[in-house]
């Protein structure tokens, strides 16, 4: 098999942390051939382990979509990060690690004694990484988090749903994806800087700064005097689904007869309310209900596609089932299939980014603990009833 | 907080940047409040979409300034103003012969380029990937196109709001048995811009490693699938289709937006444990709701969530949304005020955090500009400065960097080659 060396495939990262944000961050290192090693307390595991929804064999196992999807391509070590062994053990895996990730509460990494001050001391080139809802430090840094309160601090939900209701968030957990994009990138750039100075540094980044970041319009059209409102969505319902036809003003010149031709209504072409794309856009409301006549009887792809060709910026509302279906993603091998001991395969979304048309092949999650041996054994030299020690937590061995 | 003892992590790197609308800019953006000098290419033809027209149509949807398109709107709307600066401004005519060669003039001694062009317009151009490698193998070009390089789709246009769609987002957006509701915010723009930082540094150190440089291959709905990895093994190992939820979760109950004392105020509460369920009885000062055995469990509270939701909001009626954000996260429970853009500005967390910059631009006045999602503890970032006027940097970046005299810059402009001023 041909093996592609990754662009980190020097680099060593040590991920302390739990959840979305943080693990999203490791994979997405991890995705371009850094090793990562991922710490969880005994017992439960990360607390993504027990987030729904789960994947089930027939004989009452059960693993996290997330956990399974979030940490792909990790080794996994369990490691009781309360005892005096467990922290050691810790401060010796980030002595030879060039990242490391942590999601602790601001000051919990410090009372463990693996803060950056202290593990700066001994790994001088470390980058490390940590990802809070609000951030180190400021007003709200003990402030809790989740998908939703970064959605509703960050101003992104402001803008979305219906103006007679209540805001809406962007669905799953999005914002917290984000959040984990936004520490890779952060990321990169501190392992290049330390590339050229050897020096690494602690990068600090949040929720509600990601989200602030990610809210184009709401301050910059507020302070240009245009107040961001809620409004129902421009979607044309097409047989099986539901359609953006695009024709207001993305469609370039020349186009609009055309598709007046392809709905069967070639008048329309003439007609004055949709001659130019502002006219289009400033009666978008009979637009729609024209377009929605011919939509109606027609499959949202075919659409898509058709209109696409026509060169309009068209979309079509995919469904997750829809996309696993899609030519592209198929032709792209975009969603690679990957086991899981007593599980059948799943269907997991590639790497996003792609360097010299290289797709990067994933391997499945760890199982709690599955590389203690090789990690702390092997690598570290521990004894094998030191392990057993610090991969307990009360009194339960995982 | 800043120690800044390292300079700007991405100084002494040059970026030619030709992409336009959203995404694109807000990677080069980023990439230059980091230190990098970002050479933002447009044609007097054919400027960056964001710019808006020559002279705005009636009905015109671009913003200006108190609503006042000014002398010259090109260089004064928003979206302009907001996602390009810290860029210098040159244009060119890549249609012409003299354009081209100047183009590849420029990549020869840049270390990036970025595009968010369809995948074949470069080729067109005859600017792809091995023309310009072949002129500067050392380049890193990186393409943030709309599905890729490859593949059937590889020439769809598309737009921050059409990819909600086409990847999936819009499907699990929306009132719960509701139709699919749009961001508004043409989030995977800002998505995609975040992450197009981590790709073209991950291609600088390719071209470290090698020594010669790569292509980086974005597609934006690849990377905006990326948000919702957990619902394709759903739909794999389970058959399940996610669709929305409306502002609930399945392991956090209760959580959703509530009303508060002024007319469409809201707070965002999520309880997704045992603890913060306590802190929300606490809060409300209904003891007796944490022993109420409709209440018990995430599984029950879930089941009774329309109940919960009432109680919840009679408490926050009589507050405003920041008052109750503070009282819960007083007692261990997840709030956040439901901010607007009016108010994100203002914000005391974020202003004593240093995120906002002062710009003063000088075609468009006074406003706070949003900064970066991280903080590097010792490379420095750079102070925001405003978004170039249409080629305002000509002289120094083709004249300076490339060499031309004043007499060539002249011949240019008389060619309509460069200018400053749009011509359609």
């Amino acid at each position: 098999m041909e093996h592609v060396q990754g662009v980190l495939s020097d680099v060593r990262v040590l991920d302390l942390s739990q959840g979305v944000s943080g693990p999203f961050c490791a994979k997405l290192l991890g995705g371009m051939g850094a090793e990562v090693i991922k710490v969880e307390p005994p017992g439960a595991g990360d607390v993504s382990r027990s987030m729904g929804p789960f994947l089930a064999s027939g004989d009452g196992q059960r693993e996290s979509a997330f956990f399974l999807y979030l940490n792909t391509g990790k080794k996994g070590v369990a490691l009781d990060l309360e005892s005096p062994l467990g922290q050691a053990a810790v401060r010796r895996l980030a002595h030879d690690c060039d990242v490391l990730v942590e999601s602790f509460p601001p000051g919990e990494a410090k009372r463990l004694g693996l803060d950056y001050a202290l593990l700066e001391s001994v790994n001088p080139g470390l980058v490390y990484t940590s990802i809070t809802p609000f951030g180190q430090w400021g007003p709200y840094a003990e402030y809790k988090g989740s998908d939703l309160v970064a959605q509703a601090v960050g101003a992104l939900m402001c803008t979305i749903g219906m103006p007679d209701r209540e805001p809406l968030k962007i669905g799953g957990e999005t914002a917290l994806y984000t959040t984990g994009m936004s520490a890779f990138s952060a990321t990169m750039i501190a392992l290049y800087a330390r590339d050229i100075s050897g020096e690494g540094q602690q990068v600090d980044v949040s929720d509600m700064e990601t989200i602030s970041v990610a809210q184009i319009h709401s301050s910059i059209h507020f302070q240009f005097g245009r107040t961001p409102a809620r409004r129902e969505s421009n979607l044309v319902a097409a047989k099986d689904g539901w359609v953006s036809p695009g024709l207001e003003t993305g469609a370039p010149e020349g186009t609009w007869p055309r598709v007046c031709e392809l709905m069967g209504t070639p008048e329309l072409a003439e007609d004055e309310r949709f001659a130019t794309p502002e006219a289009r856009r400033e009666n978008q409301q009979e637009l729609r209900e024209v377009v929605g006549r011919w939509a109606a009887g027609l499959p949202k792809e075919e659409i898509y596609h058709t209109l696409q060709g026509m060169r309009t910026i068209t979309g079509y509302v995919a469904t997750v089932a829809d996309l696993v279906n899609s030519r592209q993603m198929k032709d792209r091998e975009f969603f690679q299939s990957i086991g899981f001991p007593g599980l059948p395969d799943a269907l997991y979304p590639g790497h996003p980014v792609r360097i010299d048309g290289e797709i990067q092949a994933q391997s499945r999650a760890p199982m709690l603990g599955e590389h203690n041996r090789e990690i702390l054994g092997q690598r570290l030299g521990y004894g094998r009833e030191q392990v057993e020690e610090m991969t307990r937590q009360n009194g339960k061995q995982c | 907080m800043n120690v800044a003892a390292l300079p700007p992590a991405l100084e002494g790197l040059r970026i030619l940047d030709l992409t336009q609308v959203a995404a694109g800019p807000y990677a080069t953006l980023l990439l230059a409040l980091m230190g990098a000098e970002v050479i933002k290419l447009e044609s007097c033809s054919r400027m960056d979409i964001n710019r808006g027209n020559a002279v705005p149509r009636p009905g015109d949807p671009r913003v200006y300034p108190d609503g006042e398109p000014g002398e010259r709107p090109w260089n004064r709307t928003a979206h302009h103003v907001h996602r390009n600066i810290n860029k210098l401004g040159v244009t060119l005519d890549l249609g012409t012969e003299r354009g081209k060669e100047l183009f590849l003039e420029l990549t020869r001694i840049s270390d990036v380029l970025v595009e968010n062009y369809r995948a074949s317009v470069m080729e067109r151009l005859g600017l792809g990937y091995e023309t310009v490698s072949s002129v500067n193998p050392q380049l890193v070009y990186a393409k943030i196109s709309s599905q890729g390089a490859t593949g059937p789709e590889r020439n769809y246009g598309s737009l921050g709001s059409t990819l909600e769609q086409t990847a999936g987002l819009a499907s699990v957006t929306g009132y719960e048995g509701g139709r699919p509701l749009m961001s508004n915010e043409t989030f995977p723009d800002p998505v995609v811009g975040i992450l197009a930082v981590g790709a073209v540094v991950a291609g600088l150190r390719r071209r470290n490693q090698q020594g010669r440089g790569c292509f980086v291959d974005l597609s934006q709905r690849e990377a905006t699938i990326n948000l919702m990895g957990e619902a394709y093994l759903d739909y794999s190992g389970n058959g399940v289709v996610a669709g929305p939820m409306g502002n609930r979760n399945l392991e956090a109950a209760p959580q959703g937006v509530y009303p508060c004392q002024s007319e469409d105020m809201w707070v965002a509460i999520s309880v997704r444990t045992e603890g913060e369920w306590q802190g929300l009885c606490r809060t409300l000062g209904r003891p007796d709701l944490a022993q109420d055995a409709r209440f018990a469990s995430t599984e029950t509270r879930l089941r009774n969530h329309n109940e919960l939701d009432r109680i919840i909001a009679e408490w926050t009626g009589e507050r405003s949304h920041y008052e109750a954000m503070h009282e819960l996260q007083a007692n261990g429970v997840a709030a956040g005020a439901v901010l607007k853009g009016s108010e994100i500005i203002e914000d005391p967390h974020l202003d004593a955090r240093g995120f906002w910059d002062a710009v003063e631009h000088p075609e468009a006045g006074r406003y706070k500009q949003t900064t970066t999602p991280w903080r590097l503890s010792k490379s420095a970032r750079l102070p925001s400065a405003p978004a170039p006027d249409l080629g305002e940097h000509n002289g120094y970046v083709l004249g300076e960097l490339l060499g031309l005299s004043e007499h060539e810059l002249g011949e240019l402009e008389r060619a309509g080659i460069i200018g400053t001023v749009p011509t359609r």
